[in-house]
């Protein structure tokens, strides 16, 4: 290798960092912002759990709990579960696939920019006066209704998240598709790289269906039209249907992602290559196919037609078919391996239990005979916060360390990445797996108060114990990636061995990545971690 | 045959006893090898320093799609036959009307009495905390008689709510512009909660109403309370 010497790329100054088209800036910048955000989304949650400790209202009024919890559902599904995947896609995509940028990185740079701007807004209606409290489905017609705030804010918000989500969207699929290094095949990328495929093709059809939604929402509260009003002939469950055309679908787009990078650290730190490797591409695009039938089951109980229940309780319990496969898999890629316990490893085999629990408790939520009684209870509630909430930030902080050492070129702490994986699944699972209990006796969904059922009291002590405990867990998590930066060890170009593209670049990665573009030979394959070794002894 | 405390609730039950059975199942299938492979193949200095190479396996493939396709079909089969009973009312189920409303409920019987209950009506009014059902007042309370089958006709005024009786484990959604359906019977005279499930606004979580349950000849004798002197009342002006 050349010894040119490069300033580190995140030294840039504050000009660079704001016209920058570096794909990798870029990544980071969606990353420090979802970070953030996240930390804004946890923190309202905590003051949730506060108020939720004890039955009647101590800490805060209706009117704020609701807002809480309207700020926490919106910032942790777009800010976070989304958008954090556009950081690991923008970083990671390009390095994968031998790709010295994105295919329009101009057009990189302007989706950031929307979102930024959608997070302006989204911090601007935490001002006193624009609070939205409206949860955040926003289902008329009560988000036409005075008490739910300014719902133009949530509009708007949606809108540059959806253009954003698109252009980066279309930019990461052509990239994928036509700037593969010669040698990387379709069948021998990674399956990270499928699985962002995917995710994005989902955003491609799904976004139309929500910008849809919430503009006739826009139209109805502010220019009289009448689409969802009844009062005036309109049908507010035509709005559920739009709304939940996408966002159900958007589940995948935030797990998706996590599944890829399951995969990834899965397979390097068993030292061989994942099992069933076409039954996993296969699975993929099947949730992905699978997870546009199904969203009626989101209004089971909302007066649709019976038999529409019945035909989408099929297509729902279906879902959990290509989602075993994935599991199966993972657990069978751990067979005959060499297994290594390093914290990103811990963080995904966490993951993947977490996720095993919500998944089992999502099969029910499929059946109408079940779900009559726990629809939008607190039931429903523990199952997402299994699976969005906990396996997807668990894979986030698996690939947050797992990538660590080719962002920064330091490493993090182990220890203190263990201490804190320890906490969160000990805070976690109190928290939300008492909230199973909660919600299977019956407890609403989005209460500030409850009555005082003795049963129901001390569960949500304990609920809110654990969520304290998660709480440290995550600061701790995140205490120690910031400060690492600064103390970690000098970490190795590759110090994983993985023969995968991302770490045969140096760490952090030069501007352009690639001195020329590689040619992967016949025997390369991202998981195999025999050529590496070869690679190496040639050297 | 002991007595159930409510209908459907029963059916409810069942449905959550064999998923429980099926998922905990489905979780030590998966959860033993796991932490069996990881004990086993875990990297060791001088021993199982290499992994051994396994890409697939057709059969093992074919076998947890298959498998779990059966289970998850025949769930939600099972489901489907519970489903047509927990929805549809007998026969002979007395028919009630529930309005619901920014923040409240309106019950309206055959005989065309009502009954509203309020946000209000189900908290101490000094400190805003829940009252137990037994401490709400009386005059709030829909009365329901034991041992028969209701079927509630649910619609709103204004927003989305949610119509949920705690007992009996039925919901439905009140759509305005709609009228949508459930039906319950409690089988033991007592006070039980129905909550509203669907976000409607500040008072969302104090949209609750108690459920009177008692004998049936006390329930008649309720219903025509009040009625008498308004049909005169009303002949009177007629």
């Amino acid at each position: 290798m050349a010894a040119i010497s490069y300033r580190p790329y995140f030294s840039a100054g504050l000009k660079e960092w704001i016209f920058t088209t570096d794909h990798k800036k870029i990544g980071i910048l969606y990353g420090v912002t979802s970070l953030v955000f996240f930390l804004i989304a946890g923190l309202s949650a905590l003051a949730i759990r506060m108020e939720l400790y004890q039955p009647g209202l101590q800490y805060m009024g209706e009117d704020a709990y609701n807002q809480a919890l309207t700020v926490h559902g919106v910032l942790m599904q777009f800010w976070w579960a989304v958008a954090i995947w556009s950081s690991f896609g923008n970083y990671l995509l390009p390095l994968m696939i031998g790709a010295r940028d994105v295919a329009f990185p101009r057009f990189n740079a302007l989706s950031y920019w929307f979102f930024f701007a959608a997070s302006v807004l989204a911090l601007l209606t935490l001002l006193p006066g624009n609070h939205i409290r409206m949860m955040w489905t926003g289902y008329p017609p009560f988000s036409l209704n005075e008490n739910a705030g300014p719902v133009a804010f949530y509009v708007l918000i949606i809108h540059l998240l959806g253009a954003s989500s698109l252009a980066a969207a279309i930019n990461l699929v052509v990239t994928n598709l036509t700037m593969r290094a010669p040698g990387i095949t379709l069948k021998k990328m990674n399956l990270f790289l499928h699985a962002f495929l995917a995710m994005n093709v989902i955003q491609i059809l799904g976004v139309p269906a929500l910008a849809g939604a919430v503009t006739m929402l826009l139209m109805d509260k502010y220019f009289h039209t009448a689409f969802f009003d009844p009062t005036r002939g309109g049908d507010p469950l035509l709005y559920q249907n739009l709304f939940w055309f996408y966002s159900h679908p958007v589940v995948y787009v935030m797990i998706l992602p996590a599944f890829g990078v399951i995969s990834e650290i899965i397979a390097t730190f068993s030292r061989r290559e994942i099992f069933g490797r076409t039954s996993m591409i296969l699975a993929i695009w099947g949730i992905a196919i699978l997870g546009f039938m199904v969203w009626i089951h989101h209004m089971f109980t909302s007066g649709v037609p019976d038999w529409i229940r019945i035909i989408f309780s099929y297509t729902t319990v279906l879902i959990g078919v290509p989602t075993g496969i994935k599991i199966f898999n993972w657990i069978f890629t751990l067979y005959k391996g060499s297994i290594r316990f390093t914290a990103p490893m811990l963080y995904i085999l966490s993951a993947i239990f977490m996720f095993l629990i919500g998944g089992l408790t999502g099969i029910p939520l499929g059946l109408p005979a079940f779900d009559i009684a726990v629809h939008d209870s607190h039931f429903i509630v523990a199952h997402f916060h299994y699976v969005l909430g906990m396996a997807l930030t668990l894979a986030v902080f698996g690939g947050f360390h797992y990538w660590y050492p080719k962002y920064t070129g330091r490493m993090y702490s182990e220890l203190w990445a263990k201490i804190a994986l320890v906490l969160i699944m000990i805070g976690s699972n109190l928290f939300y797996f008492l909230q199973f209990i909660v919600g299977l006796e019956g407890m609403p969904r989005r209460y500030a108060d409850y009555p005082p059922i003795e049963s129901w009291i001390r569960l949500h002590e304990l609920q809110t114990i654990g969520s304290m405990i998660l709480g440290i867990g995550i600061a701790l998590a995140v205490l120690n990636l910031i400060l690492s930066t600064k103390f970690g060890k000098k970490a190795e170009d590759n110090p994983w061995q993985s023969p995968s593209l991302e770490w045969l670049v140096p760490s952090p990665p030069p501007p352009h990545n690639f001195d020329k573009i590689p040619h992967m030979p016949e025997d390369w394959d991202p998981y195999n971690y025999d050529w590496l070794e070869k690679h190496h002894k040639k050297q | 045959m002991k007595e159930v405390l409510a209908y459907p609730a029963n059916y409810w039950q069942t449905m959550y006893e064999i998923w429980l059975f099926v998922a905990v199942a489905i979780y030590l299938v998966v959860f033993i090898p796991g932490a069996y492979f990881l004990i086993k193949y875990r990297y060791r200095k001088g021993a199982n320093e290499k992994a051994q190479h396994v890409h697939e396996s057709k059969a093992l493939e074919v076998l947890w799609t298959i498998i779990p396709t059966i289970v998850v079909i025949y769930l939600a089969t099972h489901s489907f036959a519970f489903y047509k009973v927990q929805r549809t009312a007998p026969e002979s189920a007395m028919e009630i009307k529930v309005t619901a409303f920014m923040w409240g409920w309106e019950f309206e019987y055959p005989n065309g009495k009502k009954v509203y209950s309020f946000f209000n009506s189900v908290v101490n009014p000094e400190t805003n905390a829940y009252l137990s059902p037994d401490k709400v007042n009386d005059m709030f309370k829909a009365y329901i008689p034991a041992g028969t089958p209701v079927k509630v006709l649910c619609t709103s005024r204004d927003v989305l709510h949610s119509f949920y009786v705690h007992p009996a484990k039925v919901m439905e959604d009140c759509v305005p512009g709609r009228i949508t359906h459930l039906w319950f019977q409690i089988n033991q005279p007592g006070d039980y909660w129905t909550f509203c499930r669907e976000y409607c606004g500040t008072q969302h979580s104090k949209m609750a109403a108690v459920l009177k349950v008692v004998p049936k000849e006390e329930f008649e004798r309720w219903m025509k309370e009040g009625m008498q002197t308004s049909n005169e009342s009303n002949k009177q002006n007629l």
